[in-house]
């Protein structure tokens, strides 16, 4: 019979302990550091945050609630995505069924509108914070540019998914929103200078982004991909930009003295 | 400072421990509401599980009592001791034996049987072999083999069922010896069986696993869950009256055609069918959700779905009565509404109307309709005095120059000429179709105008030439050419215009007043406003139809009817179907409910209520038919039906059949078009059915019955009672119905030398006539005639005929009368009609008796000896 201590110190031992915590932790301030460069999740953040920069009373804490407000969007979404299909038959039925009949299917799917519009409502009181306390000056104007694209790329996210349910609300905002495309200068068939560029209904920019002259299937087909694949991705990276930048320019900017 | 600290701590310490119940309580919460709260069909099913158990167990108790009563249990042991003294003798030794040993013998047979069964297996495989070998090579030898093979597989099968023929001799001798035993058996069983399905019926109803019941319609992407919770919907019997658990009402009618797994539920009833987690959502009562469930009869408005005929449609009769009310208001006219664009105008043709009516009458007409008549089906338009007076003048201006009126009441007849006119009046039973004085126009369907007040109205030249040949006034009216002399006209006239007088009637131009020009246009501007000649044939009107507002801006106001298949009204072929949110409910968005029934129901109910500048006239209905109309315009719908749903009417498979609808031809058509008898009469499917329907007449009538009833039908017509229509057709019941006398016989018709009686008798013996009805019966020659009579006499008081027919003064009232029954109909319609009397009148209340041949010749040739001499 072997005691604990010895049975504690063959697991640890053992190569896939040591493949997965490479070294034994003691509470130093070179081993807290260690734990931090080592782990991937915790890569992208400062090793030592000042005291002050995490008074709440100076962040609001705005900026990690939004990303706890994309990792919920993103795994509603996920889950969302094994009972969708993005065809105009069958789109309206799978939200019903959602509602009616899928497992926790209401809310899920109300986690992921409500979370949605809580995530717009929380990056633009981020950005405000950020505006207020002067945070946008050098040396952090680049990551307010990748702030203000990454505030574009929500309410894109948000737009894309109105139309995935396929209802009149849906079908309405995007028509009324691609025909706003419709009048973009140059681009848009319906815009100054279009004339030009021999742009018709049928090649502008309206028309790339519904895929078609009228909201119809590939609409929804292509707003489903923008919404689930391509934005996300794009997103994503750009938030990773984001934190490191934050790091990089010195940490959270903190209240001068 | 450490103090606030510390305080501060505690205060995080109390929120964290707050705020962690309240999430998990939440959590809690969510759990129970997606397993319960949102599937109240789960409790729904333990209900019914409930109640379908209580329901068998006392099934279960009323077969135990039943068994009891009928001395099951006394039965039941005599049957158990028989057996075991059938067991006994079959246990004796000597039985034993025998058993034994024939059984040793059956597995010899058996055996036997199996090695040449096997060997026959064996040699057609073998001659299949060498036939494949033959074809592919054409060598001789395998020819040969085949041969060969050939004889061996004829000698080994003969072999095999010799021995199948011994086998099979002593299988019989060993079931004979258990026989006894196994016949006992199945009596105990049969005894038990009963108990023992209903216990097993109760522990199966245990098994049930509660779970989302759903039909699945794949081509339409439909799922109907609605059996979720009305799980006994297509049981047999309810196993309560509360909902949902109770069956589907009157599913032999409804359920039987149409199987739920086939059709869904959401078809007829509408509804959210996907909906499961409240009441309100499943059945569609919430916002943004178009289609309310349809209740009651109001869900027969979806036969018109898939039905093309809802005629004789059974479960359909609600609404088949409903669809007259488009006839008779003519709704067609004004709306495009699919299927009745062939149907006629439904007002009368006004080409010449100055000839015939008061300037002053017609100007209140216009006015107010009812004020005329109460039961006046056209519809006010709202005219003021000037604009009534303009249109008048412009009607009147075809004919003449001059607004004039005839006052009939200055002009006294002979009192002897309108007593000889109100006789005419009666034998013509001119009120079958016209009412006076609330009395009459039972036949309902005709619309006749009411004639209470006509002496007011029309003038006497144009009322005498109208009696005399109504189609030359107006060739597709339905009043009959009663072929009446001039003096009898004459007298009809004076009854009619003397008898039915209007007291309100101000007749304002006696001296005739030049029409204004002035007043031709506008009147003409307002015809053409409100679509007239939509309704009426109108002189310069003809081929116009207006054109839909939405075009007129292209600069063109009128378009022939050819170039242009627009009505003035909007087109009402998917109202049914309209999106709530694209309708107009103008001033009254507020104050009325906004779904679609609600609007069509105010719509007929106040037409020009929503906004301004509505045309739409008020046919001032009875609630009770704003209901049924609204009904019928929620079924026209563009809803996306299978076309495997859908069944054609019969016009239409005839015109895909390319059959040609029946239709009149030679002398008979020249009769039928000026007496009409279809206007009660239906022959081969043209007509109505307020009087019998005449398409086997030939068959069925007696030539000589038929001259006769012909020129006197008063004098026959009693004899035989009008049957009760139950409500079952749209006819008003009445007790006793006569036919008019239209005086046939008198005069040729045209371009023959044949009187119009003779013509339709050669019409009715040569065309109507079926196949299925013999020209006599079949005879028996063993019995004698008198006997036969006799016999048929028995029957006919076995059965208790008399119960609904009268012989003589002896017996019901609700079949026909028979006591001339051997001068009316042919033998072989009585015959036949004993058979199935379905096949002729799909709705008679006859039952079927299921007679014998022998017993309907008994019971035919008695009955051709009821004849009344009516020389």
């Amino acid at each position: 019979m072997k005691s604990l201590p010895e049975i504690t110190n063959q697991v640890k031992k053992n190569l896939i302990w040591k493949s997965i915590f490479r070294r034994d932790y003691r509470n130093t301030v070179r081993d807290r550091a260690q734990a931090v460069f080592g782990n991937v999740f915790l890569h992208l953040h400062p090793v030592q945050v000042r005291e002050s920069a995490v008074k709440l009373r100076f962040t609001w804490g705005m900026g990690g609630i939004t990303f706890f407000a994309y990792l919920l969007l993103i795994i509603t979404g996920v889950v969302l995505m094994f009972y969708y299909h993005p065809s105009i038959d069958q789109a309206y039925t799978d939200i019903k069924d959602l509602e009616f009949q899928v497992p926790f299917g209401v809310i899920l799917r109300n986690l992921h509108r409500w979370g949605a519009h809580f995530m717009v409502i929380v990056v633009m009181i981020h950005m405000f914070r950020v505006f207020m306390t002067g945070s946008y000056k050098a040396p952090r104007q680049f990551n307010w540019g990748v702030g203000v694209i990454l505030l574009v790329l929500t309410f894109l996210l948000s737009f894309t998914g109105y139309l995935t349910p396929w209802d009149q609300l849906g079908f309405w905002a995007i028509t009324v929103g691609t025909n706003m495309g419709a009048a973009t200068p140059l681009l848009g068939y319906q815009g100054p200078f279009s004339e030009f560029l021999h742009i018709t209904p049928f090649n502008d920019v309206r028309f790339a982004l519904l895929g078609g002259a009228l909201v119809g299937g590939n609409a929804l087909l292509r707003s489903y991909i923008w919404h689930c694949v391509a934005i996300p991705l794009i997103a994503t990276i750009l938030m990773f930009v984001h934190f490191w930048r934050v790091r990089k320019d010195g940490g959270i900017s903190k209240p001068q003295k | 400072m450490a103090n606030e600290n510390k305080d501060n701590s505690s205060l995080r310490v109390y929120l964290f421990v707050f705020f962690s119940v309240l999430l998990l309580a939440l959590s809690v919460w969510v759990v129970w509401d997606d397993e319960f709260g949102l599937r109240p069909w789960k409790k729904y099913q333990e209900d019914y599980k409930t109640l379908k158990h209580d329901k068998l167990e006392r099934e279960y108790k009323k077969a135990v009592v039943e068994f009891e009563r009928s001395g099951g249990h006394k039965k039941l042991a005599e049957l158990e001791a028989k057996l075991e003294k059938a067991e006994a003798a079959f246990q004796s030794k000597e039985n034993q034996e025998k058993y034994a040993k024939l059984n040793k013998q059956l597995d010899t047979a058996h055996d036997a049987l199996v090695v040449s069964q096997q060997e026959l297996r064996n040699l057609r495989g073998q001659f299949l072999e060498t036939e494949y070998y033959f074809t592919k090579t054409q060598q001789p030898e395998y020819k040969k083999k085949m041969d060969s093979l050939e004889r061996q597989i004829d000698a080994i099968g003969l072999v095999v069922a010799t021995q199948q023929k011994s086998e099979d001799a002593v299988k019989g001798q060993v079931s004979a010896m258990t026989a006894a035993k196994a016949t006992i058996q199945a009596e105990i069983q049969k005894m038990k069986s009963p108990l023992e399905e209903a216990k097993e019926r109760t522990a199966k109803n245990e098994n049930v696993s509660v779970e989302i019941k759903q039909i699945h319609i794949a081509d339409v992407d439909k799922a109907d869950r609605c059996q979720s919770c009305h799980i006994g919907i297509d049981a047999k019997s309810s196993v309560s009256s509360v909902q949902p658990f109770t069956k589907h009402p009157l599913s032999f009618v409804y359920l039987e055609k149409h199987d739920p797994n086939k059709f869904g539920c959401t078809f007829c009833h509408r509804g959210q069918g996907r909906a499961t987690t409240s009441i309100e959502k499943a059945h569609g009562n919430i916002k943004h959700w178009d289609e309310p469930m349809l209740e009651g009869d109001m869900t027969q408005t979806s036969c018109l779905n898939c039905h093309g005929d809802i005629k004789s449609l059974r479960g359909a009769e609600k609404i088949t009565k409903s669809t007259e009310l488009i006839k008779k208001y003519g709704c067609y006219s004004c709306h495009k509404i699919p299927g009745y664009e062939t149907v006629g105008d439904v007002g009368p043709i006004l080409t010449e109307v100055g000839t015939k009516v008061n300037y002053s009458w017609e100007v209140k007409w216009l006015m107010d309709p009812k004020s005329y008549s109460s039961i006046a089906r056209m519809p006010k338009f709202y005219f003021t005095q000037d604009q009534a007076e303009s249109i008048a003048d412009y009607m009147f201006s075809m004919t003449g120059t001059t607004r004039h009126d005839v006052d009939n009441t200055k002009s006294k007849p002979d009192a002897k000429l309108v007593e000889a006119g109100k006789a005419l009046w009666a034998q013509s039973r001119c009120n079958l179709c016209h009412v006076t004085g609330g009395r009459g126009g039972n036949n309902v369907k005709v619309y006749a105008p009411e004639l209470s007040k006509v002496g007011g109205k029309v003038n006497k030249e144009w009322l005498f030439k109208w009696i005399k040949n109504p189609n030359a006034y107006n060739p597709g009216t339905k009043m009959p050419r009663f072929r009446f002399t001039d003096e009898e006209i004459n007298s009809l006239v004076a009854f009619i215009t003397t008898e039915y007088q209007d007291e309100d009637m101000e007749y304002k131009y006696v001296q005739p007043v030049e029409i204004k020009a002035a007043s031709i246009t506008k009147g003409k501007e307002l015809v053409q406003k409100y679509g007239c000649y939509g309704c009426h044939k109108m002189l310069g009107m003809e081929d116009m139809v207006q054109v839909a507002p939405s075009l007129k801006k292209q600069g063109v106001t009128f378009l022939r009817n050819s170039e242009m298949r627009e009505k003035i009204g909007m087109e009402l072929s998917s109202i049914g179907s309209k999106p709530v949110d694209m309708l107009d409910f103008g001033k009254m968005k507020k104050s009325i409910s906004n779904d679609r029934l609600t609007y069509i129901k105010q719509k007929l109910r106040d037409p020009r209520g929503y906004r301004l500048g509505l045309r739409m006239p008020n046919f001032r209905l009875a609630e009770s038919e704003i209901n049924e109309l609204a009904a019928v315009l929620y079924g026209f719908t563009d809803a996306s039906v299978p076309t495997r749903f859908l069944v054609p009417s019969r016009q239409e498979l005839d015109r895909m059949a390319g059959v040609q609808s029946y239709k009149f031809t030679g002398d008979f058509a020249k009769v039928i078009a000026d007496v009409k008898c279809t206007n009660c009469h239906s022959i081969r499917g043209i007509g109505a059915d307020y009087a019998p329907d005449l398409s086997f007449a030939g068959s069925k009538l007696q030539e000589s019955w038929i001259r006769n009833f012909l020129a006197n039908p008063d004098v026959i017509r009693p004899l035989l009672q009008q049957m009760p229509k139950f409500g079952l057709t749209s006819g008003k019941p009445l007790a006793k119905v006569t036919m008019p006398r239209f005086n046939l016989g008198q005069q040729k018709v045209e371009d023959t030398n044949k009187t119009d009686v003779d013509v339709v008798i050669n019409f009715f013996q040569q065309e109507l006539l079926s196949s299925d009805i013999p020209k006599a019966i079949p005879t028996i020659a063993s019995v004698p005639l008198p006997d036969q009579i006799v016999k048929g006499k028995a029957l006919y008081d076995l059965k208790g005929c008399r119960a609904c027919h009268q012989i003589g003064t002896d017996g019901g009232a609700l079949g026909p009368n028979l006591t001339n029954v051997g001068n009316r109909l042919n033998p072989g319609f009585i015959f036949k009609h004993l058979e199935n009397a379905r096949k002729f009148k799909p709705d008679i209340v006859e039952p079927n008796y299921g007679f014998t041949e022998q017993e309907r010749i008994y019971l035919t040739n008695f009955l051709m000896t009821l004849k009344l001499n009516t020389k």
